[in-house]
């Protein structure tokens, strides 16, 4: 399974010098088996980098199939949404899976809402050119999506829970855990230890550096620690700092990725926009 | 008075390599007055580093007056960011076009609600305040005399002329052309007919904005496409240059400022596009300038920097 990092910054797009290297797009992670299956998660505007790349295939001809699986709705995971090129082409069957955001509030009211003659020309998923399905999720239960295994679970953000993920493919295992702060990150929940549990790959909220935690404790994101403790525990084989902050310039990730590798033994690394990693 | 230009980029933000001189971020201009009085223009996510340097220079609580052409997410997304809004006792007053049948509190507290953002508009702590503006009926700001102009843009948009300190400039983005589409309230697959009611509000939109932007000094024009993009999209509702450069011609605006540049237009392109229409533009009169993120310019002959 190859995955690929097309935006890996949280709340803010940032562009500019600083932000060259581990790139300013927001979250959006591709990953594809050998056998040309393909999964995107989340839709920051990230994924607007990767439609140019989907748009130069079968996309563009309207042959194109790609399910995405959305954490939340939470704006820096859907932005790239209005922009996704593969949307506007007549034949392409695309799925968004993800859990409703709120009670009382499903996730296909929402991505109108976001669509909604105010906000956006589109004026609503029905003139998507695609075909669009918006299918809502139940956290704890597995996927079914073609070539890949997924398990899915609820873990705090904030005053509201996201959906992590566990996906096995090829016989490997990525777990994305975005959007992510528990109770102590010095005891991550178990729910997060299962779905990382001996994967090859975590990829963890990262949004703070250790020393700036305590400031934003309580606001929804992790310190690069919080990684460390759930890949020890769960015993996944490499982890990927992820959602950095948009005050994290390259040189302070540098730092950070420093910090970390010197406390652990588990090969650690910052996810880079436009890298790629056969896991 | 002096203008600031804090996210220069049309439809959203573009990070990376190809946008480091120009910038990425969108849409949001700052204004100041001689005697240091402050406009916003537009609320993209331009308007995150505009607030972190207002929150370091103030001294105490401000009131922010943000002035929105409409409320399409490239231009309000950087609301939620705005780090004023986080300092008790600061008052944020937003004038904008009721675009919709929601109230301008709901559209634009709706970009923070629960799904979308952590903490709702509600919720902060600086004071937020909603006006509705009209085309051609105009108010006074502290040192700024203001007029909005209405555009051609889906579901509504306006511009605003903006007079103080014996100079004056305007800010018209987002806006099609008057002649090949208007805008309406619904979604537009393609161009469609005109009919001849559409023709004369054309005509009338057209002729209004060139009597408002009689001898301005500087306008900052929607320039998002190049003629053959505009040829693909007429139905987008933005311009191209060329357009930008008549409308200033017939007005006799001295400066013309490219704005709300497309996405894909990296720094390599935007240096070939600012030469050719200086060029353009010097032979028709009108100096034409490119913005970029972090441009500040003076308005006015006389016009200093602050």
């Amino acid at each position: 399974m190859r995955i690929r990092f097309w935006g890996v910054r949280g709340s803010f797009a940032m562009s500019g010098r600083d932000f060259l290297r581990y790139g300013g797009n927001t979250t959006s992670v591709e990953l594809v088996t050998a056998a040309g299956e393909r999964l995107l998660i989340d839709l920051g505007t990230g994924a607007t980098e990767l439609a140019k790349t989907l748009m130069g295939g079968e996309f563009g001809k309207g042959q194109g199939q790609l399910p995405i699986l959305l954490s939340h709705t939470h704006l820096d995971h859907i932005q790239g949404l209005p922009f996704f090129t593969p949307f506007f082409i007549k034949g392409n069957q695309i799925r968004i899976l993800g859990a409703n955001p709120i009670s009382g509030l499903s996730l296909e009211a929402t991505l109108q809402n976001q669509l909604a003659p105010h906000y956006s020309p589109l004026n609503g998923l029905e003139n998507l050119a695609a075909g669009v399905s918006i299918e809502t999720i139940q956290p704890g239960a597995a996927l079914e999506v073609p070539g890949f295994e997924i398990e899915t679970g609820a873990v705090p953000h904030g005053s509201m829970w996201t959906t992590a993920y566990r996906i096995t493919a090829d016989g490997k295992t990525v777990a994305y855990l975005s959007d992510v702060e528990y109770p102590s990150y010095e005891d991550p929940l178990e729910v997060a230890l299962s779905l990382a549990r001996g994967a090859d790959l975590l990829i963890h909220d990262a949004m703070h550096a250790d020393h700036d935690y305590e400031l934003r404790r309580g606001w929804g994101h992790s310190p690069a620690a919080a990684g460390v403790v759930v890949a020890e525990r769960a015993g996944a084989k490499k982890l990927a700092l992820f959602h950095h902050s948009p005050d994290a310039t390259d040189d302070m990730i540098d730092e950070v990725v420093a910090r970390t590798t010197a406390r652990t033994a588990v090969p650690v690394f910052a996810a880079a926009e436009g890298s790629y990693l056969d896991v | 008075m002096q203008i600031t230009f804090w996210g220069v980029r049309g439809s959203y933000p573009v990070p990376g390599a190809a946008t480091v001189r120009y910038g990425g971020q969108t849409s949001c201009v700052e204004a100041r007055s001689a005697g240091g009085d402050c406009l916003i223009v537009d609320a993209g996510t331009g308007m995150r580093a505009l607030g972190n340097k207002l929150v370091r220079e103030a001294n105490a609580p401000m009131h922010h007056h943000v002035l929105l052409s409409h409320v399409h997410w490239d231009h309000i997304q950087g609301l939620p960011f705005f780090s004023p809004a986080y300092v008790p006792g600061t008052k944020i007053s937003v004038y904008a076009l009721l675009t919709a049948a929601d109230e301008l509190h709901q559209v634009i507290g709706g970009i923070t609600r629960h799904e979308f953002f952590p903490m709702p508009l509600e919720a902060v702590p600086a004071q937020f305040e909603f006006h509705q503006v009209e085309p051609g009926v105009d108010f006074t700001l502290g040192a700024f005399h203001i007029t909005p102009i209405a555009l051609n843009h889906p579901f509504g948009s306006v511009g605003y002329r903006i007079d103080c300190d014996g100079s004056s400039w305007a800010y018209v983005s987002d806006t099609a052309p008057f002649t090949e589409v208007l805008h309406k309230q619904h979604f537009l697959s393609g161009v469609e007919q005109l009919s001849d009611d559409d023709r004369v509000a054309l005509a009338a939109m057209r002729e209004a904005l060139v009597r408002r932007l009689a001898g301005v000094d500087t306008v900052v024009y929607d320039t998002h496409f190049l003629p053959d993009e505009y040829a693909r999209f007429p139905h987008y509702g933005h311009s191209t240059p060329d357009q930008a450069l008549e409308i200033c011609a017939e007005a006799k605006v001295r400066r013309l400022v490219l704005y709300h540049h497309a996405p894909s237009h990296g720094d390599e392109q935007m240096d070939r596009i600012a030469a050719d229409y200086l060029g353009k533009g010097a032979a028709v009169g009108i100096d034409v300038l490119t913005s970029f993120e972090g441009m500040t310019l003076p308005i006015g002959d006389e016009g200093t920097l602050i």
